[in-house]
């Protein structure tokens, strides 16, 4: 099968990532069984250079492998990392600390001065963050969030509400919560959030699988923020709140896709292991390899026009339900009682379902994707 | 055949899985597994058993076990507990199908209820097709292994399917997606699958 030629250095990323994805794999099932003893894999070489690698170069307190310094320069970059990653194992990578979407959130809204402190923060490499966006009776729909900043008569804003199906809710020391100022759209703004705070309240959920990510519920009752914690403050109003994080939500959707992807792989690789001549695999190779491409050519559409949010919704549907489904395949190739045989698949077939509501679910993807005119295809 | 695969549906549909799979498994020992891995209720685990330990599992009252001993087993003995098992797997897939549309029901979108969203209707129409289509596939051909193989794949399609109607809180341990994911688990234990084998 024929694929992109990528350039050395996206190669070099690649087999770097693929050497890292191994020591992953073998923390997967620890992680999986107890994940709130996590903190004993996080001086792991794999891990202090992937939250290394998250992180902008300025902030970083180490140096990195000259192969890792394109991880945060592009989205393909970061897409292509994420595959061979996940190919380890996924559910590690949402244990460990760093910026996450949380990062990408403050490196989109953030001024100079809050990107400091949001970075600082994390310097201890012992720090989660969260991205507070989902509530319990909204679901997907961000436009829909009923979280609110309301004036403080003392300066800046008091925040109320619920989020829920947070990732590190209980853990996370800081990080990013969007609530509303006002009825519409524009009105929706992020802010930085430190924790624990006075009217904060937080507890994991018991979820069925990548439970490396603490899913959890954070309530606000009445917490302070100050106005300089409000992002996007030194933005046009258009772009302060929700619709200037359109890009970071885009590289969000890419990532997330590339993690479905590398899951998807990886169960691939795992069933021709341990069954190598499996009827399909020829097939599932053939759209496997397919499906990278496609999600390599929407990371450099998200490069080139990082507003459009049809082209990652569009991969990361897909990746999710070929992971999914590859499940039903690994399970059929490799017969009776295989899933209690092989703990790891049996914990793939359960982290690959947290993919569906990440970043939105499969309807709200649908809805980015379904075009108001008939879609249009470039003749090459 | 056709009135225990009925009855097996009509009893998970109301108690839930390890009640269904009680009756679907009634007169098989964990010894007739087709694979190393038997499904069981966890009120009929002998004691000193080998169990494989799994947390939803344990919630839902099933258990894993490793049998000591192989026993016979036909083929058409085989596909007649699949079927049976099809069936509990239905009376799942139904409820949870019944408990979507009530969660759907009470939540609002846009200013109106979520079931009423096109999207989520033509989902739960292709839910309820597929699950009487199911049903008569088990009914007519439950004594066709192949047919009886492919129920199941469906039945996974179709629970997977209906769980992601329920959004992030269908991912909770403690909700009603956990029954049907731990039914997949119990049929992967007792189908056998045309490409696996067992």
């Amino acid at each position: 099968m024929t694929g992109r030629d990528l350039d050395p250095a996206l190669r070099e990323l690649r087999d770097t990532c693929r050497q890292i994805a191994q020591d992953l794999r073998s923390r997967a099932l620890a992680v999986d069984a107890d994940p709130d003893d996590v903190s004993r894999h996080l001086d792991a070489p794999s891990l202090t250079l992937l939250r290394t690698a998250s992180t902008p170069k300025r902030f970083r307190q180490e140096d990195l492998p000259l192969r890792f310094a394109e991880y945060t320069d592009s989205c393909l970059a970061r897409a292509l990392a994420n595959v061979e990653l996940a190919r380890g194992d996924a559910g590690i990578l949402s244990a460990n600390t760093g910026p996450s979407l949380a990062g990408l959130a403050v490196d989109a809204l953030g001024d100079e001065a809050q990107r400091e402190l949001f970075y600082r923060a994390l310097a201890d490499g012992r720090t989660w963050t969260f991205f507070a966006m989902t509530e319990p009776d909204r679901g997907s729909d961000a436009t829909a969030l009923t979280s609110r900043f309301e004036p403080d008569p003392g300066g800046g804003h008091r925040l109320t509400g619920t989020k829920r199906y947070v990732a590190n809710a209980a853990r996370g020391s800081i990080g990013v919560v969007f609530a509303r100022t006002g009825p519409t759209a524009l009105s929706i703004r992020a802010a930085l959030v430190q924790c624990p705070v006075p009217g904060f309240s937080g507890h994991a959920l018991d979820m069925i699988g990548l439970r490396g990510a603490r899913f959890g519920e954070m309530r606000f009752d009445g917490v302070r923020v100050p106005e300089e914690m409000l992002l996007g403050r030194h933005l046009p109003t258009s772009q302060r709140g929700i619709w200037g994080a359109g890009r970071a939500f885009n590289v969000m959707r890419v990532q997330i896709a590339a993690q479905a992807l590398g899951l998807a792989f990886a169960i691939s690789d795992y069933v021709l292991e341990h069954r190598p001549r499996s009827p399909g695999a020829e097939l599932i190779s053939a759209r496997l390899a397919a499906a990278r491409e496609l999600l390599y050519d929407v990371a450099v559409a998200v490069d080139r026009a990082p507003g459009d949010p049809r082209p990652p919704s569009i991969v990361k549907l897909h990746t999710t339900a070929l992971a999914v489904e590859l499940t039903r395949w690994a399970e059929r190739a490799l017969g009776a009682g295989s899933l209690l045989e092989h703990p790891l698949l049996e914990k793939w077939c359960r982290d690959v379902c947290a993919f569906e509501f990440m970043d939105g679910t499969g309807n709200i993807l649908r809805l980015h994707i379904a075009p108001d005119t008939a879609p249009v295809r470039e003749e090459r | 055949m056709r009135e225990s695969i009925s009855e097996c549906e009509r009893i998970a549909h109301a108690q839930g899985l390890a009640a269904g799979l009680g009756v679907a498994l009634a007169g098989v020992d964990a010894d007739a597994a087709p694979g190393l891995i038997a499904a069981l209720p966890t009120t009929r685990v002998a004691p000193g058993a080998s169990v494989i330990p799994h947390r939803m599992a344990q919630l839902e009252g099933i258990s894993f076990v490793r049998p000591l001993a192989k026993a016979a087993c036909s083929g058409e003995e085989r596909t007649a507990l699949a079927g049976r098992l099809g069936g509990v797997r239905l009376g799942l897939v139904r409820s949870l199908i019944e408990r979507a549309v009530g969660h759907l029901s009470g939540r609002v979108v846009g200013g109106e209820p979520t079931i009423r969203k096109q999207l989520v209707l033509g989902t739960v129409a292709d839910l309820v097709t597929e699950t009487e289509a199911i049903r008569r596939l088990l009914t007519v051909a439950g004594t066709v292994s192949t047919a009886v193989a492919d129920a199941h794949e469906r039945l996974t399609v179709l629970g997977w399917e209906a769980a992601k109607l329920f959004g992030a809180s269908g991912y909770l341990v403690d909700g009603p997606v956990r029954g049907v994911y731990v039914s997949r688990l119990v049929a992967n234990c007792w189908v056998v699958t045309e490409a696996g084998g067992s």
